[in-house]
């Protein structure tokens, strides 16, 4: 019997009182394309990291080559065959394919020059050992990214991967490119290369993996051949008997497509260009709309002109029956829309100040006196807002960075509630976040509904979107390709059109 | 990290790091007050009060450009450019009111450049004050020209730098006065927050409905009155104006007063308050040495390191 490239034994990683990762057990085999497949949380990533090297786990072993590798050193991984793909570009785009390719190693000569021609051999011989074509000299900003991928993949194997992890390698490809990436998998397959591929697309999984690890909750719930699966089995796994209850459950709550009737935003074929197109759409008062899509789909995009921190480039907005067209979110603010970002820690949050100074930061000119200042008022409207949401430990003086995902994530929500804003817009609500935390803000946004806001979620969170959405939209590319009310939808459809519309 | 000997370092450091200024404010004090007794005299704690205002007004002003994450280094031909202009205003028989109001604006226009560059062109700090400070001196250059102007018989205008109320210098009511004000800016306005919010993270500032390109812009205006206000007060204390005041070194000891006063350099945190004590603890250092006759060059080492070693102490707390 083949020993297998990498085995993962038992790997568990737990944060705070968040278990990430729950006993784990993985392994790839020479040849192997192995999808690794989860909603957002379930835990791939976390995967992903003790993989490379980036995290070390709580317990667990991972085998690399039938050895015990030692965890938290990124050099010895890739020293030791392993290799990962992200999804956003780890080149450096203004120096030449040949250069990216051994960036940091580069072969040296006397006095440390760089060894050029030596360089050039082992490239070209590479190349045509994995019959690739590229143009060595090409600056990698330039090529097309299926390309950049390429480069990438030849970065691997140049430093003799034997195991290439791909996480979400097809985010920023068209459709062709996609085959094209798909072509170069199946000949690193051939030469005995195992391959992690990770991807929200259900087809590409179809057409490129051979089998297939599904993680939920932060453990493997199935694994399987991929011909062995189907689709309806792959998603009802993914996403478990949890959400079919659930979905069971707010069925029989009643869920209100349209709200009260009342439009408070309406979207007219708004488009930035290259960015997204001819987006149409109505947001109602007391509804939670959920706008739903792959990453890189440009549902953030499209929510931040609706904010004005982004502008569009045609198109018309009309709010509560006004044209309107921001040109930064302190007018929007005044329009009672209110937004959440979906990067707490870069877009959201001031991490070193305290949770009373956060919670009222959007919200400043209420607490202006004269040109004055009135901190009393804002030490009394934090301690109503820490008690409101439950955030814990109900101290205004701590500074936020101290606080857990979760109550970060709510003091982070809570800024806007205390504005009453007519219009929510909420980019991935709850990324990082753990189940508890989730729950209570899925209960805030529904208080929010019931007192007649309108509410717009972005998620990539299907469990989310299933769990919290009156409608929910589908954007592919750019476009937002329907909307349905959630009563009636059934999730396979819209995880059908989150694919591609195929 | 260690234990050395019997001290639990971590936990000293935990108690001591917050305090280490007044802590080493105070032993410097006792140190050349033993030495020297002449140090104590009431004119040479008056002394060091009016040496300091000159930096000190700076340095209170500009606590808000390090806190947004930027730096000013162009106070020093402010400072001087302030002077001239207030010169010739007075030549030009103008009332005092306006001769004062016109070396700020001189000040305020120069920070507005600053500042607006910095914040709508999202060009570097550093670079854009580099050259701010090349284009102000040669400016000064070209308005004073090589030569001292005396600034005769003008009694309102002096008073301002040298003359007092109940013998204390009346620069020192000026600092007190500039840093009372910044200090409640600071503390009791939207300002003071929003500065504090922008250092932090401007794009969240922003995504909060704040105006940040204003309050960057409006930060460096803010420097540059201090270092105008500064100009006004020195050239009216010598009874001169010269382009070539506020030397290479000035900007140095205002930003060296900020930091050690734990203002991050690289924005964010910061206290009014503290960047006081990291004015004092500059000035009571060169009024020691100097009382102890520690010749200059020594001084200037002197004075480097301690900068190095407090910003390593800081570096550490973090």
């Amino acid at each position: 019997m083949v020993a297998p490239l990498v085995r993962g034994t038992g790997l568990t990683k737990v944060y705070g009182d968040l278990t990430a990762l729950n006993e784990v057990n993985f392994s790839v085999m020479p040849g192997e394309v192995r999808a690794l497949i989860g909603s957002n949380g379930a835990g791939k990533s976390t995967l992903i990291k003790i993989l490379t090297g980036a995290i070390t786990p709580t317990r667990g072993t991972v085998e690399i080559g039938g050895e015990i590798a030692p965890f938290g050193d990124p050099k010895e991984m890739i020293r030791r065959g392993v290799a990962c793909i992200y999804q956003h570009s780890n080149l450096a785009p203004t120096m030449s394919v040949l250069d990216n390719i051994f960036l940091g190693r580069q072969p040296t000569r006397y006095l440390g020059l760089v060894d050029t021609r030596a360089q050039l051999k082992e490239a070209q011989a590479l190349l045509e050992k994995h019959e690739i074509d590229l143009d060595l000299k090409a600056p990698v900003g330039e090529l097309p990214t299926v390309k950049q991928k390429e480069v990438e993949i030849m970065k691997a194997l140049a430093l003799n991967a034997r195991v290439i992890l791909m996480d979400e390698p097809t985010g920023w490809l068209a459709a062709s490119e996609v085959t094209k990436l798909h072509a170069t998998v199946r000949m690193l397959k051939s030469r005995g290369v195992g391959i992690v591929y990770i991807s929200h697309v259900l087809d590409e999984i179809f057409a490129v993996c051979d089998t297939m690890t599904i993680l939920r909750d932060a453990r493997v719930v199935a694994e399987n051949t991929v011909a062995e699966a189907n689709r309806e089995w792959v998603v009802n796994v993914m996403v478990g008997e949890k959400l079919a209850r659930e979905s069971a459950q707010a069925a029989h709550e009643k869920r209100r497509p349209r709200g009260t009737g009342e439009i408070r935003l309406k979207a007219d074929r708004l488009t930035k260009r290259g960015v997204f197109e001819d987006v149409s759409f109505e947001l109602y008062a007391g509804e939670i709309l959920c706008i739903t899509g792959l990453i890189g789909s440009k549902r953030t995009e499209m929510v931040r002109t609706l904010f004005g921190s982004d502008r569009f480039d045609s198109g018309t907005l009309e709010i509560e029956g006004k044209s309107v067209s921001f040109a930064g979110p302190d007018q929007a603010m005044s329009c009672g829309v209110g937004f959440v970002p979906e990067d707490r820690h870069r877009e959201g949050l001031m991490l070193d100040m305290t949770v009373t100074e956060n919670l009222a930061m959007a919200m400043l000119d209420r607490f202006r006196r004269g040109i004055l200042l009135d901190r009393a008022g804002m030490t009394d409207s934090g301690r109503r807002a820490i008690k409101a949401l439950s955030i814990s430990p109900p101290d205004g003086r701590r500074p936020v960075k101290l606080l857990s995902g979760g109550n970060q994530q709510k003091v982070l929500v809570g800024k806007w509630l205390s504005r009453s804003p007519r219009i929510l817009i909420l980019d991935e609500p709850t990324v990082g976040v753990d189940v508890g935390a989730k729950a209570e803000i899925y209960a805030i946004l529904r208080r929010e509904r019931e007192i007649g806001a309108a509410v717009l979620v972005v998620s990539s969170d299907l469990e989310e979107v299933m769990t919290i959405a009156d409608r929910i939209g589908v954007m592919v590319s750019g476009r937002l390709i329907s909307i349905h009310d959630a009563d009636t939808v059934q999730m396979d459809a819209i995880v059908r059109e989150i694919g591609g519309g195929a | 990290m260690s234990n050395v000997g019997t001290i639990d370092i971590p936990r000293f450091a935990r108690w001591a790091g917050p305090n280490a200024l007044p802590i080493a404010i105070a032993a410097m004090f006792l140190t050349f007050a033993i030495i020297e007794p002449a140090f104590l005299k009431p004119e040479n704690l008056i002394g060091i009060v009016r040496q300091v205002s000159l930096i000190g007004i700076m340095a209170v002003c500009t606590t808000f450009v390090i806190m947004t994450g930027g730096v000013d280094l162009s106070v020093g031909p402010v400072l001087a450019i302030a002077g001239l202009v207030s010169y010739f205003c007075l030549q030009a028989a103008m009332p005092l009111p306006v001769v004062i109001l016109a070396g700020l604006s001189v000040g305020a226009l120069v920070g507005a450049l600053n500042g607006a560059t910095i914040a709508f062109l999202r060009l570097p700090p550093i670079i854009v004050t580099l050259a701010a400070l090349s284009i102000v001196r040669g400016s000064a250059l070209i308005l004073g020209g090589p030569e001292q102007h005396l600034i005769r018989n003008e009694p309102a205008y002096s008073f301002v730098g040298a003359g007092s109320i109940f013998g204390l210098p009346f620069p020192i009511f000026i600092f007190a006065f500039v840093a009372i004000v910044m200090i409640l800016i600071q503390w009791r306005t939207p300002i003071g927050l929003l500065v504090a919010a922008i250092g932090d993270n401007e794009r969240a500032a922003y995504l909060s409905g704040h105006r940040t390109r204003l309050t960057i812009t409006l930060v460096y205006v803010i420097s540059g009155l201090g270092a105008a206000l500064a100009g006004i007060v020195q050239s009216s204390q010598v009874h001169t104006a010269l382009a070539t005041y506020g030397p290479f070194g000035t900007e140095l000891d205002v930003i060296a007063a900020v930091v050690l006063g734990g203002t991050s350099i690289m924005g964010g945190n910061g206290s009014i308050a503290r960047t006081l004590l990291g004015v004092f603890f500059l000035g009571i250092a060169n009024n020691g040495m100097n009382i102890l006759n520690v010749p200059i060059d020594m001084q200037l080492i002197a004075k480097g390191a301690i900068i190095v070693i407090a910003l390593a102490l800081a570096a550490r707390r973090v």
